[in-house]
């Protein structure tokens, strides 16, 4: 067996004094595994460069275009209802339900909309893959915005104040653009491009994580030793670092934790599967007529997605960064609590996870103190101190 | 003194493996196997298998005496501890005779995983896993 070790954590933790720190220090006596490990999950904020997919990402007058856009009513069905209405800023751009409140409830919990421009997949399911596709399904869905593109395109046209805004951002009149998805899929591209912005800032851990990796032993001992404790179960026994990977605190992926995918007694959520097999027939995917890139640079994950049948009942491991500001948690909202998520986990029950499933998860009994620190841990992944709030009160701003 | 030398290049010839033949593929993180009629050889693209994003093989096949090249190469992943695979299957393209390129891997959990390689030609097919540790 090769045992691989990324270059860049080989340097890291060649780097790094050898303090043989113990608690009373400030800092645990982390091993050379753990520091490796550790150093994974940074730096924040990551690199971020314009998505090619969508020729107008990281464009101001495409960001002003679609901040207007996400609170924009009339967007929907009802002309009551807008992104803006689930995807709450002060909510930390979710909405605090168990399941999201469109036209009717729909079956998930809102995901929030922080470092959403970082994502492979979009959706509990990843039926989406792209921002600005994303962007496109909840105005289409009837549960949801129950929107037409006819009628996306019709306002966009009408209004003097959003065409004028299109006109900006593209170069060309809407009421020049004949064809409704077009201009329904530019909308999309606008309403991505604005929320690429939402990123969330650095967090107690990243200070503490940094301050590791350059050896600044007063820094790290800042980072209070329940939290480092939990860290230490996190990456350590609790294995939830082998899911929850990266800066990110993700991978991106799908996994079936054993939660219930019934909806109601007599239906069920596919999860995954279902979303991988609507990506595929999307016209809006990578692979489709709408990327701005003509090489598809972005589209591998698109071209060799595998539809499995254990696909089914697999939901898209969240991120935990601000995870202590986005409950209800799991997939249909149905843990309230941050500490009711670590006791799940820690009771969990093996017969309720697939037969074929992952041999990953098993009880991990914690003790009262390793899930006080665990979630302490957990909790210094979020940014407290970003105020979110439009930037502007939706007044016309381009007629 | 140059006895020693040579005592430590004969231990060095010693350790290396003898292959039936020589794939035209080197240089750093080259990997060499044995493979039934066949020697196969890889490379990662990046040479670093990154952890939970896209990468790349280069393969190359050559055929052991009196054997076929293959008809088709295949690549999987398999991460037998969680008892899954790669979410993702992957493209493989023949780019010259014995010459392979592995497009669309994913290894998306830090851990073991088997890469399983399949060569098969005159209805026969050869295998030949690799393990890798991810972190």
């Amino acid at each position: 067996m090769i045992r691989k070790i990324l270059c860049i954590g080989v340097l890291t933790i060649a780097a790094l004094p050898s303090w043989g720190l113990a608690a009373d220090n400030g800092v645990l006596d982390f091993t050379a595994g753990e520091l490796r490990r550790i150093m994974q999950h940074g730096p924040w904020p990551q690199a971020w460069s314009p998505d090619p997919s969508n020729r107008v990402s990281g464009q101001r007058a495409a960001i002003d275009f679609g901040e207007q856009l996400f609170f924009e009513n009339r967007l929907s069905g009802s002309g009551k209802l807008s992104c803006g209405s689930c995807h709450v800023p002060e909510r930390d751009w979710s909405d605090g339900l168990v399941r999201g409140e469109g036209m009717q409830t729909v079956d998930r919990n809102t995901p929030n909309l922080v470092n959403a421009r970082y994502h492979r997949w979009y959706g509990w399911d990843g039926a989406a893959d792209s921002l600005w596709s994303q962007s496109i399904r909840p105005i289409l869905n009837d549960k949801e915005l129950a929107s037409t593109p006819q009628h996306v395109a019709q306002l966009l046209r009408k209004d003097a104040e959003l065409a004028c805004h299109y006109q900006r951002t593209f170069g060309k009149s809407p009421a020049t653009v004949t064809d409704d998805e077009t201009l329904l899929v530019d909308m999309g591209k606008v309403l991505a491009a604005f929320q690429e912005t939402i990123v969330a800032a650095r967090t107690a851990f990243d200070e503490f994580r940094d301050a590791l990796a350059r050896g600044d032993r007063a820094a790290a001992a800042r980072y209070s030793l329940p939290a480092q404790r939990g860290l230490q179960i996190f990456i350590g026994k609790g294995n939830c670092s082998t899911c929850h990977t990266g800066p990110r605190f993700t991978n991106g992926e799908f996994h079936s934790t054993g939660v219930s995918f019934f909806t109601s007694k007599d239906r069920v959520d596919p999860g995954r599967y279902e979303g991988i097999r609507q990506l595929k027939e999307s016209r809006f995917n990578l692979l489709g007529p709408y990327n701005d890139d003509p090489a598809r640079t972005t589209a591998v994950a698109t071209r060799h997605v595998d539809l499995v049948q254990r696909n089914f009942g697999e939901f898209k491991v969240p991120s935990l960064r601000n995870a202590a500001l986005t409950g209800p948690y799991m997939h249909n909202g149905q843990i309230g609590t941050l500490r009711e998520v670590v006791r799940y986990y820690s009771e969990i029950n093996p017969d309720r996870l697939h037969a074929d499933g992952e041999q990953l998860l098993k009880p991990l009994k914690l003790s009262a103190q390793e899930v006080d620190d665990l979630i302490v841990f957990v909790e210094s992944l979020t940014d407290f101190r970003t105020n979110w709030k439009r930037s502007t009160g939706g007044e016309p701003s381009c007629t | 003194m140059t006895k020693r030398v040579l005592a430590v290049l004969a231990i060095a010839l010693l350790a290396v493996p003898a292959y039936g033949c020589v794939p035209e593929l080197s240089g750093g993180g080259t990997r060499t196997l044995e493979a039934g009629r066949y020697t196969l050889a890889y490379r990662a693209s990046p040479p670093e298998i990154p952890l939970g994003k896209h990468f790349s093989l280069e393969i190359a096949v050559c055929a052991n005496a009196g054997a076929p090249l293959p008809d088709s190469v295949s690549v999987d992943a398999q991460m037998p501890e969680h008892r899954h695979g790669m979410n993702y299957k992957p493209s493989i393209r023949r780019e010259a005779a014995g010459r392979y390129r592995a497009d669309g891997l994913m290894l998306h959990m830090p851990g073991r995983w088997d890469f399983i390689f399949e060569l098969r030609a005159a209805g026969r097919t050869d295998r030949v896993t690799q393990s890798e540790v991810i972190e």
